[in-house]
């Protein structure tokens, strides 16, 4: 009879027991700040490589891109091809830069934030995982960047810094399912509800809402700046788009939009403000 | 595992991670970006058995985890069970056989991403299961499949010293049936 050894089992009881002891220190914040630390310095020491392979990968691809196109425009007349490619290049450049300038102008002078210190950031990557709504941005600790500092965009808020390495940051959109904001509605002072995050694309949901609260659609809720709050007050968050009462629910449901285009996002605003400032 | 061993496979890991934090990430297909580093421990577990895929899908788990918002050993813990399941589903299969790095790939990644947002959920992040996870599944399996022969190639030469501890050992060979 064939036997199997009995090591790899072993193996496997250790290594499970040891990733369980990582997670659960990780979480109860025992060996957050060791794990946080060493995934900022990864995160550092790792961008000269990624701009290094994406400065030699995105000139192949390039080209590879343009030798197929090249190949199907040869039967016409190349050189007028080539200048209309041109033309458009520079028409779709000058096009995206015009964009640019408008949305960060209008990114440098948002009402809401009033006179609260501000650094613009570009979004570089719409998350690393695909179970968690993030992105990330091109600021981080040299740009004074902090853990928990919002982070808004054209029409509203975005979200939360949940993690900064030296030159870039990570942030917690509000449509991520671990998000909540403390917001305020109707007439004022207004009332107080908490949105939370269902997921990437979907809408928010409305907690705190009493039944038969009158709210139209697009009526827009606000952080609600209490003590203690994560966000500063005043920032508009979402649009409401439907709401519905149960029969037997003391809580009315509430669908919001948010007001910034999180699927979109180019450029944002870090608000370097924390809860305790 | 002498020293030579140990820095060929840290290559290949590292040079998954290069890949899948470059590449990878700029590729999005529905919205989803391919895993690469789900493929290690995958790879592992048929060229060095259940043992060796544990251990590097462990390994492999834990540097992946310092890229991703997820919590940390999460990668770990799937990545060493992935890897000594498809050691153990194999050791009895020929492993030379063409089909079986994709056919693995394929299964082993829809498996790797289940779990990964079940586990995720029950350790706190419930909002790991209201993702699209079947086009996560799809997507990172399919590309998986695609990508399992240069995966085995690499997995192969930065392997090329290693033992397949907990392969049948008995006269008959490795392929035997228990």
């Amino acid at each position: 009879m064939p036997r199997r050894s009995r090591r790899p089992r072993t193996t496997l009881l250790i290594l499970v027991l040891a990733a369980i002891t990582i997670i659960t220190l990780d979480a109860r914040g025992g060996l957050h700040v060791v794990t946080s630390g060493v995934r900022s310095a990864a995160v550092d020491a790792f961008a000269p490589i990624r701009s290094g392979v994406n400065a030699v990968v995105e000139p192949i691809g390039s080209f590879l891109a343009g030798s197929v196109h090249y190949g199907a425009v040869r039967e016409q007349n190349q050189k007028l091809q080539a200048e209309i490619d041109q033309l458009k290049l520079e028409q779709s450049a000058a096009a995206q830069q015009a964009q640019s300038l408008k949305q960060l102008s209008a990114l440098l002078n948002l009402p809401y934030l009033g006179n609260l210190q501000t650094v613009p950031a570009e979004v570089t990557d719409f998350g690393t995982s695909d179970f968690a709504a993030t992105i990330d941005i091109d600021v981080g600790r040299s740009d004074g960047v902090q853990l928990d500092m919002p982070v808004v965009g054209l029409g509203g808020l975005v979200g939360q810094v949940v993690s900064v390495s030296h030159h870039t940051a990570t942030v917690r959109l509000i449509t991520d399912g671990q998000s909540s904001v403390g917001t305020r509605y109707g007439p004022d002072p207004g009332s107080l509800a908490i949105l939370n995050g269902t997921g990437a694309g979907k809408p928010l949901s409305a907690d705190l809402v009493p039944s038969n609260t009158p709210l139209t659609n697009g009526e827009v809720f606000t952080t609600s700046g209490l003590q203690g709050a994560l966000y500063p007050p005043g920032i508009p968050v979402a649009g409401v788009v439907a709401t519905h009462t149960g029969s037997s629910a003391s809580q009315e449901s509430v669908s919001l939009r948010p007001l910034a285009d999180l699927a979109h996002l180019r450029y944002v605003t870090v608000v370097l403000w924390g809860p305790s400032a | 595992m002498t020293a030579r061993d140990a820095a060929r496979l840290t290559l290949v890991v590292f040079g998954f991670v290069v890949i899948q934090e470059t590449v990878m990430l700029d590729i999005r297909i529905g919205g989803v970006h391919p895993d690469i580093m789900v493929l290690l421990p995958i790879v592992a577990g048929i060229i060095g058995g259940p043992g060796r895929g544990a251990t590097i899908g462990f390994g492999a788990g834990l540097v992946a985890d310092l890229f991703l918002p997820t919590p940390y050993g999460l990668s770990a813990l799937v990545g060493c069970l992935l890897g000594f399941g498809v050691g153990l589903a194999t050791v009895a299969l020929d492993r030379t056989a063409w089909w079986l790095a994709p056919v693995a790939a394929l299964g082993g990644s829809a498996l790797y991403e289940v779990t990964y947002g079940a586990l995720g959920s029950v350790l706190g992040q419930p909002q790991m299961l209201h993702v699209a996870l079947a086009r996560i599944v799809v997507v990172v399996s399919v590309t998986n499949a695609l990508l399992a022969w240069p995966a085995m190639k690499a997995m192969t030469w930065g392997m090329a010293q290693s033992s397949t501890e907990g392969m049948p050992t008995s006269d008959a060979g490795v392929g035997s049936a228990r």
